[in-house]
C-alpha cells in the first residue's frame, strides 16, 4: 500500500516535470499513430500477399500484435526512463543515496520516472487489444485470460529489461540494452509460427519475447493447447524472482563512489 | 579548405578513440539493428510455403542488404545538438572557429569506422548461417550502392541535424525526429521489398525520400529488382532541401541561444 502510494507520487511528479515539454508529448501522439498504421500495415502486407503467418487468422494475428505494442508501450512508459538511470547513477556514484533510502531499492529504481511520452502507444496498444480481441469473438473467460496474461507479459518484459540493465553495476555504459530490448520486441509482432523453426527457438528460449505476445494470444483464443504458452505465467514469475535475487546479488559488487 | 581538412582529420580521429571507448555499447547498438534478419525469417517462411514472387535466398540476400543500409545510414545529430542546447555545452562550442555541424559529422563518420569491423563480422556469421545467401554483386552495383547509401546518410544527417536545431525553439525536439523515423521504418523496404507493396502506396510515396534512403542500396547490392537510379535524384533534391532547412534555422537559431549565461 505504501509502496503504491510512494509510485503515485513519482509519477506525479515526473509527468508534470516532463510536461514542461508539451511540444514532445504532442508530436509522439503522431508517432504512436503512425507507427499504430504502419505496423498494421506490415501484417496486411503478408496477408495480401497470400501467407496467413503460419495459420493465424487476421484479426488473431492482430491480437499478437496487440500484445507487443503493449509491452513497447511500457518499455516507452516505465522501462527505459527508469533503468537508464541505473547505469548513469553508476557512472556518477548517485546510486549510493538510493540505496540508502528507506525503501526497497529495485522498487525505486524502477517506478521513480515516468514517460509520458508513452502514453499515446499505451492507448493505440490497449485500442488494438480491444478491436483484435473483439473481431476475433473472444468469449468471455477469453476476455480474462487475456488480462491476466497481459499482466504477466508485461511483468516478463519488465523482469528481463531489469536483469540486463542491473549489468551495468560491472559495465557501467549499457544503456543501449534496453534498445536492444525493446528492438526485439519489434521483431517479435508476429505470431512465433510465422518464422522459420531456428527463429523460433531462438525466440522461445534465447530471448523469451514469445512469452510476451505470441503466448498471451494463444491463451487468450484458447489455441494452447500442446504450445508452451501456460509456461507464461512460470516464466514471468520466475524471471521476475530473478531480478531480484541478481539485482541484491550485483550489488555486492558494487563499490560506491568513494570507497 | 586546407585549414578545415586539418580540422576535420584532428576531430575524426579524436571521435574515433572516444567511439573505441564505447565500444560495448555500440555492439549493442549493433544487435538492436538486427530487426530486418526477423522479417527475413517470416518472409523466407512465406517463401518455402509458396507464397511470394521470390524465393528464400533472394529475401535472405535481400533483408541481407537492407540491414548494412540501414546500418550505414543511423544518424543521432537530433540527440546530441539537443542536448548541446539543453547542458549549454553548446556555448563552448560556439566559441571555436567552426561550425559545429562539422563536429557531429565527424562524430558519426568516427563512428563508422568502428561500426565496420561489426557489421564485417555479423556478415561472416551469416554467410555461415545461410550459405549460398550471399553472392558477389560486381564492383558496378557495389559502388553505386554505396554511393546511394552515403546520399541516404547525408540526407539522415541534414534531417536530424535540422531537428536537433529546433531545440532552440521547443527545447526538447528529438521526439520530432521520431517521425521521420517511423515512416523511414515502413516505406523504406524493411518490412518486406518495396515491389510487394500496393502500387498504390508505391505511387504515393515515391517521391519522398523514404523509398530510396534504404531500398535504393538493398537493391543494387542484393539484385532482387532492378535498382531505379532516379532515387538518386529524388535523394538529392532533398538533401538540398534540408540544407537549406538547416542553415536557415541555424542562423535564425543562434540568436535565441541564450542558456548558461551566454
Amino acid at each position: 500500500m505504501r509502496y503504491l502510494r510512494l509510485a503515485g507520487i513519482f509519477w506525479a511528479a515526473s509527468a508534470a516535470a516532463r510536461m514542461e515539454y508539451r511540444a514532445a508529448f504532442a508530436v509522439s501522439l503522431v508517432a504512436a499513430v503512425v507507427e499504430t498504421a504502419g505496423k498494421l500495415f506490415g501484417v496486411y502486407l503478408f496477408y495480401s500477399n497470400g501467407y496467413d503467418l503460419g495459420g493465424w487468422r487476421w484479426q488473431e494475428a492482430l491480437l499478437v500484435l496487440g500484445f507487443a505494442q503493449l509491452v513497447d508501450a511500457f518499455f516507452i512508459l516505465l522501462f527505459q526512463p527508469n533503468l537508464r538511470r541505473i547505469s548513469e547513477m553508476v557512472q556518477d556514484g548517485t546510486l549510493d543515496f538510493v540505496l540508502l533510502k528507506p525503501v526497497d531499492g529495485q522498487f525505486w529504481m524502477s517506478v521513480q520516472q515516468v514517460g509520458v511520452v508513452g502514453f499515446p502507444y499505451l492507448v493505440t496498444a490497449l485500442a488494438l487489444l480491444l478491436f483484435a480481441g473483439s473481431a476475433s469473438g473472444l468469449p468471455a473467460g477469453g476476455w480474462g485470460l487475456l488480462g491476466v496474461a497481459a499482466v504477466a507479459a508485461v511483468l516478463l518484459g519488465y523482469a528481463v529489461a531489469f536483469l540486463l540493465a542491473t549489468t551495468s553495476i560491472w559495465f557501467v555504459k549499457i544503456f543501449n540494452v534496453v534498445y536492444f530490448l525493446s528492438s526485439m520486441i519489434w521483431s517479435a509482432q508476429y505470431p512465433v509460427q510465422a518464422y522459420a523453426r531456428p527463429f523460433r527457438l531462438f525466440m522461445t528460449f534465447v530471448l523469451p519475447v514469445y512469452f510476451m505476445t505470441t503466448a498471451p494470444a494463444e491463451l487468450a483464443l484458447g489455441r494452447a493447447q500442446a504450445s508452451w504458452a501456460w509456461a507464461l505465467f512460470a516464466v514471468a514469475l520466475g524471471f521476475f524472482l530473478l531480478s531480484r535475487a541478481f539485482w541484491r546479488f550485483a550489488l555486492r559488487y558494487y563499490s560506491s563512489a568513494s570507497s | 579548405m586546407s585549414a578545415l581538412t586539418a580540422k576535420m582529420r584532428t576531430l575524426l580521429s579524436v571521435y574515433y578513440a572516444y567511439m573505441l571507448e564505447y565500444r560495448a555499447e555500440i555492439v549493442f547498438w549493433v544487435l538492436g539493428g538486427l530487426v530486418p534478419f526477423f522479417f527475413m525469417a517470416a518472409w523466407s517462411e512465406a517463401a518455402r510455403q509458396g507464397h511470394t514472387a521470390y524465393t528464400p535466398g533472394e529475401y535472405e540476400r535481400y533483408f541481407f542488404a537492407v540491414f548494412i543500409a540501414r546500418q550505414l545510414a543511423i544518424v543521432w545529430a537530433n540527440w546530441t545538438f539537443s542536448d548541446w542546447v539543453r547542458t549549454g555545452k553548446l556555448s563552448f562550442h560556439l566559441l571555436q572557429p567552426l561550425d559545429p555541424a562539422w563536429r557531429i559529422l565527424a562524430d558519426h563518420a568516427a563512428e563508422r569506422g568502428v561500426r565496420l569491423p561489426m557489421l564485417a563480422l555479423i556478415g561472416l556469421v551469416f554467410a555461415l548461417l545461410f550459405p549460398g545467401a550471399l553472392v558477389w554483386p560486381g564492383w558496378a552495383p557495389l559502388l553505386l550502392g554505396l554511393a546511394a547509401s552515403t546520399l541516404a546518410f547525408l540526407l539522415s544527417f541534414l534531417v536530424a541535424y535540422s531537428v536537433g536545431l529546433l531545440s532552440f525553439w521547443f527545447e526538447d525536439a528529438t521526439e520530432i525526429f521520431e517521425l521521420w523515423y517511423v515512416l523511414m521504418l515502413f516505406f523504406s523496404g524493411m518490412l518486406a521489398p518495396l515491389s510487394l507493396y500496393p502500387e498504390a502506396v508505391q505511387r504515393a510515396v515515391y517521391y519522398t525520400p523514404f523509398p530510396h534512403l534504404v531500398y535504393l542500396p538493398a537493391s543494387y547490392w542484393s539484385g532482387l529488382e532492378p535498382a531505379d537510379p532516379r532515387g538518386f535524384a529524388v535523394l538529392g533534391f532533398w538533401a538540398l532541401v534540408f540544407f537549406a532547412v538547416a542553415r536557415l534555422l541555424w542562423r535564425a537559431g543562434r540568436r535565441r541561444f541564450s542558456a548558461m549565461g551566454a
